[in-house]
């Protein structure tokens, strides 16, 4: 008598919407590589060194803040299948995402005075940043395939 | 005796208003979203996945209102 292999379902991978995190995050970052070399260029030309630096801190920032949703998100999916996944889901992604945007004011208090940043130089970076990452999510997501009713398991499984 | 009379002074900087006029928009935005995925999900949790993908949508574009709308403070001040 044979003991069936388990099969590879929603409650063991987290679920069916992970491979669109995933390629979001991975496109997500070959953005943030373009925009650091074009912003860093421009703003090298703009303001020497200071431009440079600005046009890196502004990237990561636009970059990291906007990469964190997915990533709260492929977090919180690792406790589906939990009696209490609804609850958990939501409260990771939210507090997350309240938790990010604490981060993002702070920083942007500290380093709007700094000496070594150009103000324009880091906020058109965000901008860019932020609008470059609208533009993966979409096109990730509407080139992606996902089955309807993919998170099934049914009885006996 | 001054025409003018002071009652009371503001001090500080007009962005902080600002901001909090920005973050409006986008909470209310992404608490529209989330209640309404918790909604869909509680209907018909085999949709999760599909549903997740489409807030992750929504909260991009809610929050990407907020991260400009904190941002100005680069440049507007």
């Amino acid at each position: 008598m044979s003991t069936p292999t388990p099969r590879a379902t929603s409650a063991a991978t987290g679920s069916s919407a992970r491979p669109v995190f995933v390629r979001i995050l991975k496109w997500g970052g070959l953005l943030a590589l373009a925009i650091a070399v074009i912003g860093g260029v421009t703003g090298f030309l703009v303001d020497s060194e200071r431009g440079l630096v600005s046009a890196l801190v502004g990237t990561a920032m636009a970059i990291l803040f906007t990469g964190l949703t997915a990533t709260s998100i492929l977090v919180a999916n690792r406790f589906s299948g939990t009696d209490f996944f609804t609850a958990i889901f939501f409260a990771v992604v939210m507090g997350a995402w309240i938790v990010k945007f604490a981060i993002f004011l702070v920083l942007v208090f500290l380093l709007r005075d700094q000496p070594w940043i150009n103000p324009v130089v880091m906020f058109l970076c965000i901008i860019a940043g932020v609008l470059g990452s609208l533009i993966v999510d979409v096109v990730v997501v509407a080139t992606s395939r996902m089955s309807y009713a993919s998170d099934v398991t049914l009885p006996g499984e | 005796m001054d025409a003018t009379t002071v009652l009371a002074e503001i001090n500080g900087n007009i962005a902080t208003v600002g901001y909090g006029l920005a973050a409006i928009g986008p909470a209310i935005g992404v608490g529209i979203v989330v209640g309404k995925t918790i909604e869909g999900v509680a209907r018909q949790p085999e949709l999760a996945g599909r549903l997740q993908v489409l807030m992750y949508i929504g909260i991009a574009f809610t929050e990407a209102l907020a991260f400009i709308g904190i941002a100005t403070y680069f440049i507007f001040v």
